[in-house]
């Protein structure tokens, strides 16, 4: 059902002009206007990275902008905190619950709001739970404990305090991202009687179905700045996904079409909490993983890579490496480039050398020259800007530590390379890199899974374009037929 | 009723470390501090009311010198981030020395001053105290005693009832929820372990004022320790640790009695029985022990 | 504890720009607030410095004592340091010492030997391995039952310190004393002078030379790669294929068997006896030594001598200027309190 007609009685509530929000070079709002009425559901739309959050997180004061304006009910927002935003009627229902697990729902909702009193009033509290949770049929019981509570029911506190704090406009961060279908309906429902009753709800979420059904106007984000708006009366999937994924910049160089050849992974049946996959990859491929951030993505390459448990079986070439411990599967020659380098896939306090031999499972002794000329070479190689190979990893650049890892993982002619946002957040120099070889390697015959949120980069790579959605295959599909609009979909959580 | 009653003596510095210790702790700073702020409260204590001939200052002088070790490690905790242990252990290195340091630095010529002071008396409470048997037990024991029960009460209620309560709980489990419904983390855990150091404070006062009548090098003899343990025993609540404390004050009665009775049995296996008993309990919850879930994460 | 196992707790890691002159300007305070407390007491701070000083330096047989005093600290030092360094935050070392001078004493009078080299080894050995036993229980405890180390460590030392006591009031304890002490120890076993004219034990040397090599372990094995790894980012750990709990097993059982080293040389070398409570304070002394020397075995050396050096001039001190040698405790507490806000930086992870 699309969105109802404007209420003629609706005024503005929130204005918010020409936002500004750096971090270090990165422009992460780059001039932004938004509009929010009362009785409206405002979706803000964007692929991850296109600033929504962090523009949610300039309104709620948990960030300060580096410029433009927030004005809320007539009054000038700024230099807040949540605290004061909270008080302004401004309430925001995070992706990653604010609760406390080991308390009772009620316990919540006293939590920070001084109309509970000094010595609680717990049961006032309680009847005015119930009586809320009735009459927006969000079926909580105040003396629940959260961490007995499913996911969904979670979220609803969160919307329970902002209604019963008296919040004008009600903030929603991917509501979505962690409930299922049933769950999703009944939140949707709560949404509409909020509307009805005239708060002003702004909807932030990557997910197209869900934008159509409930709100009355879409404003899509790309790279910072607003790529389009639309009433979604009169806008069609396609128009709105292509805004969101936008025609950007030189694509990555493509590789030459060529044949598959035998597979050398083989994954049947990979279960485990969040995941649900059976594939195969084969040599001299690319096969790339497309999808929203949060759908599985990590579950899968730290599974593959023997960092988390899993049921099912994983065969490389032909041996059962299932349950193999991490050393075993590099012996057995699979690389893996974490998304978290950070904490990951880099110690960063340690020196360049180190970083280059952190997988190397053999000897006893360690051998400091042999070491430093081996990393020497291969910072030569690999293009790796630094002093020496002493040099304290955190030093580098991005690139540079990112070029640490691709040395490190495809310098040893792996069989099997998983990458996982191997170019995400690299200037363009380091990008085309890390693809190229990449690229050389499945030339050379390994079998690459290359998992990225960028869906031009993956379209551009990829011999075979995969999505993964709620942490399975919702399609895969050749690259010379992958079609936008049907990735589009697949993304957007719709199977094949 | 005797034996009983030696158990609740025994166990009254142990509950007020314990209580200071649980305000911390479920704040989400680890109270490994609590030795050093009872000594520094017995010791402040023992000082101010040597000096004043007064007990009301030397109470006060002990709150004060337990919140005083309390700022320190909230400083270096909170504010830099440090590991909450390792501040805890200095901390109570630093008071150890301190204390023996100023003890003689009172005194004449280097040495100790004679602190003599006559012990808190026993204050028995009108009528109650004539009941038969449990009036000798319950309702005849010197102020600070009565202190700390009525301090597990309050501290009961403070933590289930109050919004202060709510909020010192939140942000042991998660202080990014507090930060979001708009409270202060950083401060809550700062005043929290303040808090911490006065109450324990108080435990040590107990033993200078109380029990022995003056201040000694190092008297509180790993009672800290020991509060540490009966909290974690007794779940982060009053009445479990106040109950834990009574069990460890049994064994030490307990061990005193076989002592007078010339058995055999050693009395240091059974000053062990509470270091034991805490492990065992540790051991036994294991993955499910319920600490608060925040608890020693550092603060952004 | 939930806080532990899910990768997400903090680790102890050093801020590594500027350590040392952090770690200068640490001790300096500690020292310039030791010295206002002197003034604070009516003495002149440098006539007391300089007792200190000549106390611990002043002459052969003082600097025998300071090196002797040095030794324990030097031992369960480089232990608790490597211990850190791989995120494992063992304060148990109280309770190794203590457990190891019992198990010297024990294996001095149980098994006596005639000839010296073989027994004091022999005695040795039995310290170490008490002390290592001592650490695998705690070790257990924490990996088999996900109890937090600092806690099962700490409570362990108490219990440790009271089991030589029960030693000592039982089998091993020498009838008709005054108080708790076993029988002298076995004339082979005493440790000998290192040096003639110095009146120090060879346990500084063997001190410095385990310090050397458990550095040498550290930065040029594999095995000390991988514990700096696992101190610094557990996942980072976990992909790198290195084993959290065998890393756990190898650094406490080595720094339970430096500490119970530690309480042996110090029955065999200093008492000749084990007398209750000989190594009270010992262990958290480690841990503050640990900590000066920035978790760098090799650096632990002089941030021992550093403390050995204070607790010797600490009772010349006391007897001719009249500042009570407590005040030793006050410099180690603050400089622990200093050198922690100074340079501890957790990291998540």
């Amino acid at each position: 059902m699309r969105g109802e007609a404007a209420n003629p009685q609706m005024t503005t509530l929130l204005q918010m002009r020409g936002i500004v929000r750096c971090f270090g070079a990165v422009r992460a709002n780059d001039g932004i206007d938004l509009d929010v009425a009362s009785g409206r559901i405002v979706g803000l739309l964007g692929e991850n990275g296109s600033g929504k959050s962090t523009l949610m997180k300039l309104l709620f004061g948990m960030l300060a902008p580096d410029a433009g304006t927030i004005t809320f009910k007539g009054r000038e927002l700024s230099g807040h905190r949540p605290a004061e935003a909270m008080a302004a009627g401004l309430a925001m229902i995070h992706q990653h619950f604010m609760l406390i697990e080991a308390m009772t729902v009620a316990e919540n909702v006293m939590l920070g709001w001084p109309q509970a009193g000094h010595w609680l009033q717990r049961k006032t509290i309680a009847a005015q739970v119930r009586d809320a949770s009735a009459r927006f049929g969000l079926d909580l019981d105040p003396q629940a404990r959260v961490a007995d509570l499913p996911l969904g029911r979670r979220q609803r506190i969160e919307i329970l305090k902002a209604i019963l704090r008296g919040a004008d406009l009600l903030i929603l961060d991917e509501p979505t991202s962690n409930l299922a279908p049933a769950e999703v309906a009944g939140l949707l429902a709560i949404l509409r009687r909020l509307k009805a009753e005239g708060r002003g709800i702004v909807f932030i979420t990557h997910k197209l179905p869900e934008v159509l059904d409930v709100c009355d106007e879409v404003v899509v984000l790309r790279a910072g700045k607003v790529a389009g708006r639309a009433a979604t009366a009169g806008v069609s999937r396609a128009t709105l996904a292509e805004m969101m994924v936008g025609r950007d910049t030189t694509a990555p160089h493509t590789p030459d079409a060529r044949p598959p050849g035998a597979p050398r992974l083989v994954v049947r049946n990979l279960r485990g909490p969040g995941l649900d996959v059976s594939f195969d990859l084969h040599a001299g491929e690319i096969l790339g993983v497309a999808g929203v951030d949060g759908n599985g993505q990590l579950e899968l390459a730290d599974t593959l890579a023997g960092l988390r448990r899993a049921e099912g079986s994983v065969r490389l070439d032909g041996a059962e490496i299932g349950r193999a411990t991490v050393a075993a599967r590099v012996r057995a020659g699979l690389a893996y480039l974490p998304a978290d380098r950070a904490r990951t896939s880099l110690v960063r306090s340690m020196t360049i050398a180190e970083n280059l031999s952190l997988r190397d499972a053999d000897g006893f002794l360690l051998h400091p020259a042999a070491q430093a000329a081996d990393a020497r070479d291969r910072m030569a190689a690999y293009d790796i800007r630094a002093p020496g190979p002493q040099t304290i990893t955190a030093r580098l650049s991005g690139g540079n530590q990112q070029k640490i890892v691709v040395a490190r993982e495809l310098g040893r002619a792996p069989s099997v390379v998983i990458a996982h946002q191997a170019a995400w957040g690299l200037d363009p120099g380091a990008t085309r890199f890390v693809l190229d070889r990449v690229i050389a390697l499945r030339n050379a015959g390994a079998a690459v899974l290359y998992i990225s949120s960028e869906l031009e980069e993956v379209l551009a790579i990829g011999d075979r374009i995969a999505v993964l959605s709620g942490g399975r295959f919702a399609g895969v599909v050749a690259r010379a037929e992958a079609d936008l609009g049907r990735i589009g979909l697949w993304m957007a959580g719709q199977a094949a | 009723m005797d034996f009983l009653a030696a158990a609740i003596r025994i166990a009254t510095p142990l509950l007020l470390a314990a209580l200071g210790g649980i305000l911390s702790e479920r704040a989400g700073v680890f109270a490994v501090g609590l030795e050093g702020m009872m000594l520094a409260g017995a010791f402040s204590a023992a000082i101010a009311t040597w000096a004043s001939e007064n007990f009301g200052a030397g109470i006060a002088a002990a709150m004060a010198g337990g919140a005083l070790v309390g700022v320190m490690v909230a400083v270096v905790t909170v504010r830099f981030r440090a590991d909450n242990m390792v501040t805890g252990l200095a901390a109570n290195i630093l008071v150890a020395g301190l204390t023996s340091f100023l003890l003689r630095a009172a005194g004449q010529g280097g040495r100790p001053p004679a602190i003599h002071l006559v012990p808190l008396a026993p204050w028995p409470i009108p009528l109650l105290s004539d009941i038969p048997l449990l009036g000798k037990l319950l309702f005849v024991h010197p102020p600070l005693t009565y202190l700390a029960i009525v301090g597990c009460v309050a501290l009961t209620l403070l933590l289930g009832r109050t919004q202060l309560g709510l909020t010192l709980r939140a942000t042991g489990e998660n202080p990014e929820a507090v930060f979001a419904s708009g409270g202060n983390p950083k401060r809550v855990r700062v005043l929290a372990v303040i808090a911490c150091g006065a109450v324990a404070g108080l435990g040590g006062a107990v033993l200078s004022l109380q029990q022995v009548g003056t201040f000694t090098d190092g008297m509180t003899g790993g009672r800290g320790y020991l509060a540490l343990a009966s909290l974690i025993v007794g779940r982060w609540t009053p009445s479990g640790a106040a109950a834990a404390c009574l069990v460890f004050g049994a064994a030490d009665a307990f061990g005193l009695r076989l002592q007078t009775f010339g058995l055999p049995t050693s009395s240091y296996v059974l000053q062990m029985a509470p270091y034991v008993i805490a492990l065992i309990v540790l051991a036994s919850l294991g993955r499910a022990t319920r600490l608060p879930a925040a608890i020693g994460q550092p603060l952004d | 504890m939930s806080g532990l196992s899910d990768g997400a707790a903090a680790r102890l890691t050093l801020s590594r720009d500027n350590l040392l002159p952090r770690i200068a300007l640490a001790v300096a305070l500690s020292l310039a607030c030791a010295a206002a407390l002197i003034a604070l007491s009516g003495h002149n701070p440098l006539t007391a410095f300089a007792a200190m000083a000549a106390g611990a330096l002043g002459s052969a047989h003082q600097l025998g004592v300071a090196l002797n005093k040095t030794t324990p600290y030097l031992l369960a030092g480089s232990g608790v340091a490597l211990c850190f360094r791989a995120g494992i935050i063992n304060i148990g070392a109280e309770g190794q010492i203590a457990i190891g001078g019992l198990g010297a004493a024990a294996t001095a009078l149980l098994w006596p030997v005639e000839a010296a080299l073989p027994a004091i080894l022999l005695a040795l050995a039995g310290g170490a391995l008490a002390g290592a036993a001592w650490a695998a229980l705690a070790t257990a405890i924490h990996l088999f039952r996900q109890v937090h180390e600092v806690l099962v460590t700490l409570l362990l030392n108490f219990v440790a310190i009271l089991l030589v006591q029960q030693a000592l009031a039982g089998s091993l304890g020498e009838f008709g004393a005054g108080f708790l002490q076993s029988p002298l120890m076995p004339h082979p076993v005493w440790l000998p002078r290192a040096i003639p004219g110095l009146d120090a034990h060879p346990g500084f040397i063997v001190g410095a030379v385990l310090a050397a090599g458990l550095s040498w372990l550290l930065w040029r094995t594999r095995f000390g790669f991988s514990l700096r790894v696992a101190g610094a980012s557990r996942p980072a750990a976990a992909y790198a294929g290195f084993s959290v709990g065998r890393i756990t097993w190898g650094v406490m059982l080595l720094a339970g068997a430096l500490a119970g080293l530690a309480g042996g040389i110090e029955v065999l070398g200093v008492q000749r006896r084990l007398i209750e409570g000989f190594s009270l304070g010992f262990g958290f002394k480690a841990v503050t030594v640990a900590l000066l020397g920035a978790l760098e075995p090799l650096a632990v050396i002089p941030a021992a001598l550093f403390v050995g050096l204070l607790e010797a001039g600490s009772l010349s001190m006391q007897r001719q200027v009249g500042v009570p040698s407590s005040l030793v405790a006050v410099i180690e507490g603050l400089t622990m309190l200093f050198v922690l806000a100074a340079t501890v930086r957790r990291r998540a992870g």
